[in-house]
């Protein structure tokens, strides 16, 4: 009997310690991911009646300016900060990697605090800088002479791009960092130590070890930072509301608004599986571009 | 002339040093100019927090409360029911990070220490749930949740994400430095696997349980776009919807908000004081092995 038992718990313990991530992975995330497909085909308000109306949501999406805008906005916004929040975290991280910097742990800490900070509680501060005529900024650069009339940082479809960029920027330079610094540490020294000794310059050294040798990681990095664009959702709802005139819109917003704000629940899953797709193409897109250049 | 080849041969050596300053220099200044601007905004929380309504948009601006206001926390503690709110971002982020550990722990090391059929299958599941990006299922997770009555209760958003792909493989990375031998003599002396799990496993990877759990616990205290459609009803929210919820009304008190703020912030910041090892480490072994 207990021979028995022990065979049994000995053959079935691999799978019982995996069966609560199955059980919470159909009941949270394969049934609602199959179950989307359905609620896209019909029109539901969230009430009790479902109509289903087959594959009219989608040809709206297709038709629905706002729908191409949010991922414009995306698109926009991860311009802006993208390649130049990239290129800091490098800096930064190829500085914090070599011997002669001191207070290392010190920056090391301060740059990767504003990623663990609350976003609402970040997004609300960068809301006061940014406010109106006596935002904390404008007077600054008024003062520094740089503008006579305030920016409206929050209510020009430019410059609120630019607002939410940057604080996407803040919250994800040092994080990139840390990520890109990881990367560094895993490159061995002694490819340093012969490259210096056959006469490198530090610079060439840069770009031609260095760089290289990090590309998996900065190829991680940029995808994360797609993804990441793409589903922005407390920076715009807190900061511009999505405003003005949608400018920063991103599509996790807009799928929000169209269900829990205009009710269009399955208008709004036909938006979400738009959206899951388009990302399946953006990843898959990136990682082939930077395979083919190998 | 006597000087001349003195000059010429100390002159490589000397030159460097003057530009290597400059560089070292300038090195330096960048870094604590981004280091300032990292600060500076929860500074200027803090500070705001301080002020009265009208001082928070001055030209010029000031820099520290002439009064400090400590009455806009109170206000928070007495009206706004600010405590309520703690305990319920304590209660969810606590409870979803114990749960999560046992969950991925328990998954990472079988899928690291244990050979079983479907072994790949499964674990190629795991990888591409990750794939999913939540924020394309909250619709049929919403209908679900009223089904199973979780709208409005603080376990709809505990258990959501509580087994989550990056923390499975995360242990499992680390269960795979645990040595065999060991596992295999608890075995001979008659530990059940369960047992092994609880008196070898766990205590072996305190270090990537400290790392995990700090991680999780940051990310949900953070959470703000689930917690926002499942808890309605002001008694059930968490700190980061409280503090949205100041903003309605006629005037928005962004006194209180930046009150609310920094209190939000008071349990990251000790975290970031006293765990930045685990935080950091966790963050850079991942990155590596992933």
């Amino acid at each position: 009997m207990a021979s028995k038992w022990w065979r049994w718990q000995q053959k079935s313990a691999p799978y019982l310690f995996i069966s609560p991530f199955f059980v919470l992975f159909g009941i949270f995330l394969f049934y609602p991911f199959l179950y989307s497909f359905y609620l896209s085909m019909v029109q539901w308000n969230g009430g009790k009646t479902k109509t289903f109306v087959g594959m009219d949501n989608f040809k709206r999406v297709i038709q629905d300016d706002v729908f191409w805008l949010t991922i414009e906005n995306g698109l926009i916004i991860m311009i802006i900060y993208v390649p130049l929040m990239l290129l800091l975290a490098t800096l930064v991280a190829v500085l914090l990697n070599s011997n002669w910097v001191k207070g290392k742990g010190f920056f090391r800490m301060s740059l990767f605090t504003p990623n663990i900070m609350a976003v609402v509680a970040v997004a609300f501060v960068f809301s006061i800088m940014l406010n109106g005529d006596n935002g904390l900024i404008n007077v600054i650069l008024k003062q520094l002479g740089l503008i006579d009339v305030s920016i409206l940082w929050l209510d020009s479809p430019v410059w609120a791009r630019v607002s939410v960029a940057a604080m996407v920027f803040y919250r994800w330079m040092g994080y990139n960092m840390i990520l890109i610094l990881a990367g560094l540490q895993s490159i061995p020294k002694d490819i340093y130590e012969s490259a210096y000794v056959d006469g490198a310059t530090p610079f060439q050294v840069l770009i031609r070890i260095t760089l290289p040798l990090l590309k998996k990681i900065l190829v991680f990095c940029v995808i994360l930072s797609t993804l990441g664009s793409f589903g922005l959702f407390t920076e715009p709802f807190v900061l511009t509301k999505g405003g003005p005139l949608n400018s920063t819109t991103t599509p996790v917003l807009l799928i929000y608004q169209e269900s829990f704000t205009n009710l269009n629940f399955g208008y709004a899953s036909a938006i979400a599986i738009m959206f899951f797709f388009l990302m399946m193409i953006f990843t898959f897109i990136q990682m082939r571009v930077t395979r083919d250049n190998d | 002339m006597s000087s001349a080849p003195i000059t010429a041969t100390t002159s490589p050596k000397k030159s460097l040093k003057p530009r290597d300053l400059i560089n070292k220099g300038l090195a330096y200044l960048l870094l604590i100019v981004i280091t300032f601007a990292s600060l500076f905004p929860l500074l200027w929380m803090i500070s705001s927090s301080l002020k009265e309504r009208r001082d928070i948009f001055l030209n010029p601006p000031m820099w520290i409360p002439a009064n400090p206001q400590w009455n806009n926390f109170t206000q928070l503690f007495t009206e706004r029911a600010f405590g309520t709110v703690l305990y319920n971002s304590f209660f969810i982020a606590i409870l979803h990070t114990v749960l999560a550990l046992f969950f991925c722990t328990l998954a990472g090391y079988a899928f690291a220490k244990y050979t079983f059929k479907f072994q790949g299958i499964l674990f190629g599941i795991v990888l591409a749930s990750m794939m999913v990006p939540s924020e394309t299922t909250i619709i049929p997770m919403f209908e679900i949740y009223r089904s199973f009555g979780l709208i409005d209760n603080p376990w709809g958003v505990i258990v959501a994400n509580v087994a989550s792909a990056f923390g499975i493989f995360f242990m499992r990375q680390y269960s795979a430095g645990i040595h065999t031998e060991m596992l295999e003599a608890s075995r001979i002396d008659g530990c059940s696997e369960f047992r092994i799990f609880t008196s070898i496993v766990l205590p072996n990877l305190r270090p990537a349980l400290a790392s995990l759990g700090i991680i999780t616990f940051v990310n949900q205290w953070n959470n703000f776009l689930w917690p926002l459609i499942v808890l309605r009803s002001p008694s059930e929210q968490t700190i980061s919807l409280a503090i949205r919820t100041l903003e309605s009304g006629a005037r928005t008190p962004y006194e209180l908000i930046m009150a609310g703020s920094v209190i939000s912030i008071i349990p990251l910041l000790l975290i970031v004081l006293l765990f930045q090892k685990q935080l950091i480490g966790g963050l850079m072994d991942g990155a590596v092995k992933g």
